[in-house]
């Protein structure tokens, strides 16, 4: 019990961690002049990183306990889910910071932003999911076995 | 409490094999308020020269897979809950070392009787003329020419003479110095053939008079408590192709078992010195289908399981439910008049299931067995694939590997093979004794003319998964099963089926 409540603090802890440092993480992997410089004035990426890991874990506790099904349980399910999160949380994404910079023509650099948090979404589903499936009834073993 | 089961004779093997089966489901002995019994240990003791017979090897070959199972599930604890609960051992796993030397079997050693003829047995030819006479007045020709080692071919009067010996063998030594207070004694015999019905009266009697033999143990001997199973005519044979073999007739088995009825109320039952604490009385009269006629030396006795066997199969454990005080005057140390058990069913029908059965022997065998049933399918259609998911993945994992050991063959094979067997001829057997519908592998139809609940979108289902999914919940944090997958498969299987059964079956108890 003790270790998988040291794996949902980690979990946890490596989440904020991702939020505190999105700046630096987002920018890392695409760091676009004008663009990067807007999303950082309105606040943009503290939204991003807040719905990628909202939706990360949210995806994920649906499957671990909402779906936690008996014919779900093997790791190409989970590996759906994953492909499920990883469209619809930049989607959202791409949504939210074309609302942010509404008035700016950064068509292209928006979508490839999208593009690049799929890495980030797919990177919190797999610490969401391996924070939290250890109580899940039929799951706890998908995608690796504990 | 240990419990030595003599089963006597070809049907003592087959009451016996149908008391593996129930207690391979977890049926397990009651007190009277119906709370299971701890430490009791079932030591069968099977008494029959005939060693070639097929029902006899069928129940050794039982036995041992019994033992193999309960050993890897349990160990040598005496109590547990769930298949295979009840622990059988053989008597020299009873016996303590120092003893006498026994054979480590459950077949009682009869090698004093079995390679003789039963007119060199009595040493006929050394008889003066008179005596010669006289035991050929008692003894046909074809008795005397006997040989033992198929046994007495339905002559108790053979039987009578040629057991007699038994006090004197190691395993009889062994058994009286083993039996301790507190352990009782239940034979199983039918009265219209030979071994059984000369075995019982003559065993008992031994023990009721133990204090002519050398045993530390003879006061609890003679005073133990004792049930006995008398199997009345429950099948008949056909006539033999040989026109003038008539050593097992038809005709005879009323005439014989009259007269064993006739010396039982004598001798083993009522108030008697050598009467026995409980006897159940047993048969089925006019519902039976003819066997092939065999007396040992044709076809080695290979019949087909009887409903009279499984329910013969229920004496035992009702013996033991029996309280001290309601076999013994505990005052005086005494058993207290025989007490006399008949058996009747709910409907009297050529065909069984279990709403054929009263309400008392539904509430002990109906789960158990649809338990085993269900583990049964389970094993033979869901478990190779869900190796690797859910619950066979927590510790200690069930691997692939798991489907290769012993255990695990022992059971799918072994002694599920027997089991079908041993339910495909009680169906086909009359009366038909239809628990399960033949050759069914949903668990939705399984069970005969007993369906799934309603639920609010239609009946509710019963297969693998909800298995699977009911076994990952009780295996979640589950961390009693220390290293032994064997006990942890078996167990989430037992506590899920308990579960299931009640929520998605119709209850017909």
């Amino acid at each position: 019990m003790r270790d998988k409540v040291i794996f949902l603090v980690i979990g946890a802890v490596v989440s904020v961690l991702f939020w505190i440092f999105r700046v630096e993480l987002y920018e890392a992997v695409y760091n676009v002049n004008g663009f990067s410089d807007q999303m950082y004035n309105t606040g943009a990426y503290g939204s991003v990183a807040a719905i990628t890991i909202a939706m990360s874990w949210g995806l994920a506790a649906i499957y671990y306990y909402v779906i936690n099904s008996v014919k779900f349980d093997r790791w190409y399910h989970w590996l759906a889910m994953l492909g499920v999160a990883s469209v619809l949380t930049p989607v959202v994404c791409y949504i939210v910071i074309a609302n942010f910079l509404e008035g700016f023509d950064y068509g292209t650099a928006e979508f490839t932003f999208a593009f690049y948090n799929i890495l980030f979404t797919a990177l919190t589903f797999v610490i969401a999911s391996f924070s939290m499936r250890w109580w899940s009834s039929n799951c706890r073993h998908t995608p690796i076995p504990q | 409490m240990k419990l030595f089961v003599f089963a006597i004779g070809g049907t003592g093997s087959r009451v016996l094999k149908s008391m593996i089966m129930l207690c391979a489901a977890g049926v397990r002995p009651v007190d009277s308020n119906g709370r299971p019994l701890n430490d009791v240990e079932i030591v069968p003791i099977i008494i029959d020269p005939h060693k070639s017979n097929a029902d006899l090897k069928r129940t050794e070959r039982l036995l041992s897979a019994y033992g193999t199972i309960r050993e890897k599930l349990y160990g040598k604890n005496a109590n547990a809950n769930g298949f295979f609960a009840t622990k059988i051992s053989t008597l020299k796993e009873v016996v303590s070392s120092s003893q006498v030397p026994l054979d480590d079997s459950f077949i009682f050693n009869l090698a004093a009787v079995e390679n003789y003829k039963f007119r060199d047995f009595i040493s006929y030819n050394t008889m003066n003329e008179p005596n010669q006479a006289l035991t050929s007045l008692l003894f046909a020709d074809y008795q005397l020419e006997n040989k033992m080692s198929i046994g007495f071919v339905g002559s108790p009067n053979i039987g009578s003479v040629a057991l007699n010996g038994v006090k004197d063998s190691n395993e009889f030594k062994a058994f009286a110095n083993v039996f301790a207070d507190g352990d009782r004694i239940f034979f199983i015999s039918s009265i219209f053939g030979g071994t059984g019905a000369a075995g019982f009266p003559i065993i008992v009697k031994n023990i009721r008079q133990a204090k002519n033999i050398d045993a530390k143990n003879k006061a609890f001997l003679q005073r133990a408590p004792i049930g006995g199973l008398t199997v009345l005519p429950y099948f008949s044979l056909m006539e033999s192709d040989d026109k003038n073999d008539k050593r097992i007739d038809n005709a005879d088995f009323v005439v014989k078992t009259q007269s064993a009825l006739e010396y039982y109320n004598n001798t083993l039952t009522g108030n008697g010195r050598n009467a026995v604490n409980a006897i159940f009385y047993l048969g089925d009269h006019g519902h039976n289908a003819p066997y092939a006629y065999d007396p040992g030396d044709k076809r080695d006795q290979h019949d087909p399981a009887h409903l009279i066997e499984m329910v013969g199969a229920m004496a035992p454990f009702k013996f033991l439910s029996l309280s001290d005080s309601e076999l013994t005057d505990l005052a005086t140390g005494e058993p207290l008049p025989t007490k006399a058990f008949e058996y009747g069913l709910e409907h009297d029908s050529d065909f069984i299931d279990f709403s054929g059965f009263g309400q008392e022997t539904r509430q002990l065998i109906y789960r158990p067995l649809v338990k085993l049933h269900l583990l049964y399918i389970f094993l033979r259609t869901g478990l190779n694939n869900i190796i690797g998911q859910g619950f066979t993945e927590d510790s200690p994992k069930i691997t692939r590997e798991f489907t290769g050991t012993q255990f695990y063959r022992v059971l799918t094979q072994q002694f599920f093979d027997s089991y079908i067997e041993w339910m495909t001829e009680l169906l086909h057997n009359r009366r038909h004794v239809t628990l399960f519908n033949e050759g069914e592998m949903d668990m939705n139809k399984a069970i005969h003319k007993v369906l799934t609940k309603k639920g609010i979108f239609g009946s509710k289902k019963v297969d693998n998964d909800v298995f699977k999914a009911e076994m990952n919940k009780l295996s979640r944090d589950n961390n009693s099963y220390g290293s032994n997958p064997e006990l942890k498969l078996m167990d989430l299987f037992y506590t899920a089926a308990e579960k299931i059964i009640t929520d998605r079956y119709d209850n017909i108890n």
